[in-house]
């Protein structure tokens, strides 16, 4: 007995270890943003927002900045739309070709960010499309829907099967029942997956790297600070992106799961 | 008045190679109360689906009101459903809800309202009609879909096992709601149930389903008395079936011989000639149990196997000695004044009328 | 079985072009095929095309590929990429299986809930961040050479490294891991287990002849995943590992932005397509083998 709970002990402590691990880097990465060592280590030297001012100041991180929520909230729309649509298709109906049909929107995050990245490349600039912050939208949109699809199909796991035939008989048409019922319905998931692609564009680099052109975003901008020398602002910067994607994520989470606490049998 | 308010004709459903309902005829007149009964996969609820438009007939007609309906969309029709699960909207409020069909219909909120206020008033739920659905219990749920169905006074309410999520003691309270609605209002309740007591209890007129189609329609009481088929006898599950060979025939009168002894019926309808094989049945409620043996035609001896108590009624299930199995119903009271202590051995009696010859298979 | 009338198929509108159905079902199709199978598709045949002064032709020719395949450069990649990818998810899945078990067993049902809830956050949350991180922790002068030097150890070289860039792989691939990991661990029945351990099987013995095989399907799938990040990742084989030498996907990198060789990087990345759809064919097969004969 005693030798299993020191393995629970150990085992437990292992798990802790590995948290730490996974959340070192988002430490440090803030701690340093309010050091002012240029280049960042232990012991810690004065506290400073030297790092922030200099981005506050930088007119290229706020034209990234822009981009970004331009092409966050966008993609956010989009891909939250195409995945709902996705989803209410699979849940509701059956036909031919279904299988196939789902490979073809769950497949893009399998395959590697730099392929598609290069695929997308090549297929805008032969459309004519490339450089434009709709290119980085479009290709954004693919690599999102599939996770707005995920959320969406959970949440009309959780409908009653009867609630859609339900408005039909009180004299709701389908487009009316969509309106009145499975979109109230779906709202928690809606939300949450609005924020989930939010989160997932806005943290993309390597497709944006290679469509954007000359309008960068916000991780595009930090991976060509990254590739000259070590530059603290990119800690700054760094910590003002992980507050954003956390927020998104966390807010993502949270609708996710007054969902799932909503669960009536 | 000589249209019938629902007429179906000839009504095939089939799931791809699936036959889930074949050859339904039935009418139902206004002020009807219907209920479709029978087991799980019967077709009942298919066949009620098709009322409701949610499913279409794969051939067959169904005319509701006189018009043709094999192609209204559900929500061209007016003929809400009580659901099993009771598909109550979780994002709306009792009122709400309540309000929805007429919201459908585009009728004004401050109609809305008042006549949601109405419908919830009149199933005694009125004061809950702000709470949240999740919140309210089994049985105020059941009101709040039931006032969603009625609010805009159909002249047909669709019910598939509304009560078969509600506790016992709430099935009975339920079970009189229902039955005095439906009297009041005069409108047509189909009442799809696999529940016996539910459907004898309530029902004008019960149609009992088998493989999709119908086995036998008929009032609660033809049903018991006079199952029309073997399906049926043994499905109301209170019969004693007996086959055996046409022995002699006189007039209405038959004798049959069978490996348990020789009874006496009276045939109804066709008598059939001897030689012939026959079953008939004999309700376990007329069954006479006595110790001595008694004088007179249909005795059959027994063994008491085990009793059964249900309130004041008494089932007691025997066997012959070649294993025929044997139910009879009485009052617990008249199972006092058989003498308890004299071995296990029974006489089994009945009258000639009591049988019931059902009529010769057709099918099978 | 009255149930069977409740999956709709379609049978309410059996009009071949149900508008309402259709504005459901088509957008998405559109929008993958123009934006998603056209793109790799257009890769593929790209591969076949031909640059002169610095202008794409459409043309079709082997030039590429008889290119790419002679020079060792690109075999050596492409020996280090799957070397390293195999690397990583044999490291990433021993090292995440006790957290995970610890996760499915040794926890509360709420401990995991907050657990999942953590290992969620960085699945979405910036990678190239966080990789600018570990780069300064690793470095010559950073933190854990400054903690180690308090002990009197070191310094060590952690940075342009095979290690470094193994903890680039773990930074991506270890909470996917480890969810995914405890997910099917935690589906095992737990009556097999307490008949393993009632039968006198020691927890070591457990794990190995009772949990692994019945979580097989689902660990199999985290190592899967795992390889495909690994294989796809640029950013920790380039700044953790130094680039030395190159993995394929700093092959695409370089051939796309500096030489302008898109047919060459196309080139590159149809092999890597290739070699994932193998492996991970390979990979499913055997998830789903004995499942049968067991």
């Amino acid at each position: 007995m005693r030798s299993s709970s020191l393995l629970t002990g150990v085992l437990r402590g292992y798990t802790a270890l590995l948290f730490v691990f996974v959340f070192a880097p988002i430490a440090f990465s803030v701690i340093f943003s309010f050091n002012s060592a240029r280049f960042p280590t232990i012991p810690l030297e004065s506290f400073t927002l030297h790092w922030y001012e200099t981005i506050w100041a930088d007119p290229d991180v706020w034209q990234a900045l822009r981009n970004s929520v331009v092409v966050s909230l966008c993609t956010s729309v989009l891909a939250t739309a195409l995945g709902f649509a996705t989803a209410y298709t699979d849940y509701r109906y059956n036909f031919r070709f279904k299988s196939a049909y789902l490979a073809l929107v769950l497949l893009p995050p399998t395959i590697p960010l730099i392929i598609m990245a290069l695929a997308m490349l090549a297929w805008f600039s032969k459309i004519g499309a490339s450089g434009e912050l709709w290119s980085i939208i479009i290709a954004h949109t693919v690599l999102a829907a599939p996770f707005a699809m995920a959320i969406t199909r959970l949440r009309l796991n959780q409908m009653d099967k009867d609630l859609e035939s339900a408005a039909w008989n009180l004299g709701a048409s389908e487009w009316r029942a969509m309106r009145e019922v499975i979109i109230p319905f779906c709202k928690p998931a809606i939300i949450s997956a609005a924020f989930l692609t939010a989160a997932v564009s806005f943290d993309e680099f390597a497709i944006a790297w290679f469509v954007s052109g000359l309008n960068k975003t916000v991780p595009v901008l930090i991976l060509e600070i990254v590739q000259g020398n070590i530059d603290p602002q990119v800690n700054a910067i760094g910590t003002f992106v992980f507050l954003v994607s956390i927020t998104l994520v966390i807010a993502a989470q949270v609708f996710f799961s007054i969902r799932q606490s909503k669960v009536s049998l | 008045m000589s249209t019938p308010l629902v007429s179906m004709e000839g009504v095939d459903k089939h799931f791809g190679t699936f036959v889930a309902v074949k050859n339904i005829n039935l009418t139902i007149d206004e002020g009807e109360f219907i209920a479709i009964m029978g087991t799980s996969g019967c077709g009942k609820t298919t066949t009620l689906r098709m009322l409701a438009g949610l499913e279409q007939p794969t051939a067959g007609t169904i005319r509701i009101a006189g018009k043709l309906m094999n192609d209204v969309r559900p929500h061209q029709r007016d003929t809400p459903m009580v659901w099993q699960s009771l598909a109550l909207f979780p994002f709306l409020n009792a009122r709400e809800n309540v309000e929805f069909g007429l919201k459908m219909r585009n009728q004004p909120a401050d109609i809305r309202r008042k006549k949601a206020m109405e419908w919830l008033d009149r199933l005694g739920v009125v004061e809950f009609a702000e709470r949240n659905i999740e919140t309210l219990s089994g049985g105020q749920k059941q009101r709040v879909a039931l006032a969603r169905s009625l609010v805009t006074e159909p002249q047909l309410l669709l019910l598939d096992e509304p009560l078969s999520a509600l506790d016992a003691h709430l099935v009975i309270r339920m079970q009189s709601v229902l039955t005095k609605l439906q009297r009041e209002l005069g409108i047509t309740f189909v009442y799809v149930t696999h529940s016996q007591s539910e459907a004898f209890a309530m029902a004008d007129r019960v149609i009992i389903m088998s493989n999709g189609e119908i086995a036998q329609t008929g009032l609660p009481r033809d049903i018991y008395r006079e199952p029309a088929n073997r399906f049926v006898a043994e499905f109301v599950g209170r019969n004693n079936i007996i086959t055996g060979e046409v022995a002699g025939v006189s007039g209405k009168k038959i004798e049959i011989s069978s490996p348990i002894g020789r009874f006496k019926l009276n045939a109804d309808a066709t008598v059939p000639a001897v030689g012939d094989t026959v079953t008939f049945v004999i309700a376990a409620d007329l069954v006479e149990v006595t110790r001595a043996k008694p004088k007179a035609d249909n005795v059959v001896d027994c063994s008491l196997i085990s009793e059964e108590f249900i309130g004041s009624m008494v089932t007691l299930f025997l066997e012959t000695a070649d294993g025929t199995e044997f139910k009879v119903q009485l009052q617990e009271r008249e199972l006092a004044t058989l003498d308890h202590n004299s071995g296990s051995l029974f006489y089994l009696s009945w009258k000639a009328e009591s049988a019931h010859l059902l009529p010769a298979e057709t099918n099978k | 079985m009255a149930q069977v009338g409740h999956i709709d198929d379609g049978s309410l509108s059996p009009r071949r072009l149900d508008p309402y159905a259709l504005t459901w079902r088509l957008p998405i199709i559109a929008w993958q095929v123009l934006f998603f199978v056209g793109p790799l598709l257009f890769m593929v045949a790209m591969s076949f095309f031909l640059v002169k002064n610095y202008v794409m032709q459409e043309t079709f020719v082997f030039d590429n590929w008889a290119k790419m395949f002679s020079r060792n450069y690109f075999r050596d990649s492409y020996v280090y990429t799957l070397f390293l990818a195999t690397l990583s998810t044999f490291v990433v899945s021993v090292l995440a299986f006790p957290a995970s078990f610890a996760l499915a067993f040794k926890v509360s049902d709420s401990t995991w809930r907050w657990a999942l809830f953590l290992l969620i956050i960085p699945f979405f949350t910036s990678y190239l961040v966080r990789i600018f991180s570990w780069y300064v922790i690793l470095a010559e002068s950073g933190v854990i050479n400054a903690m180690l030097s308090i002990i009197g150890l070191g310094p060590y070289t952690m940075l342009n490294t095979m290690f470094g860039t193994i903890v680039g792989y773990m930074t991506l691939t270890l909470p996917l891991v480890v969810v995914l990991q405890t997910f099917s661990l935690a589906n095992i029945d737990r009556n097999l287990v307490q008949a393993a351990h009632n039968l006198g099987c020691s927890p070591w013995r457990t794990v190995y002849t009772v949990i692994v095989p019945l979580a097989k399907t689902g660990l199999i799938v985290a190592a899967l995943f795992c390889f495909i990040l690994s294989f796809g990742d640029f950013v920790s084989p380039y700044y953790l590992g130094g680039s030395k030498p190159p993995t394929l996907p700093i092959l695409i990198i370089d051939t796309t932005k500096s030489g302008q060789q898109w047919p060459r990087a196309a080139v590159v990345a149809v092999v890597m397509m290739a070699t994932l759809i193998t492996i991970a064919f390979a990979a499913i097969t055997l998830a789903y083998r004995k499942r049968t004969s067991r």
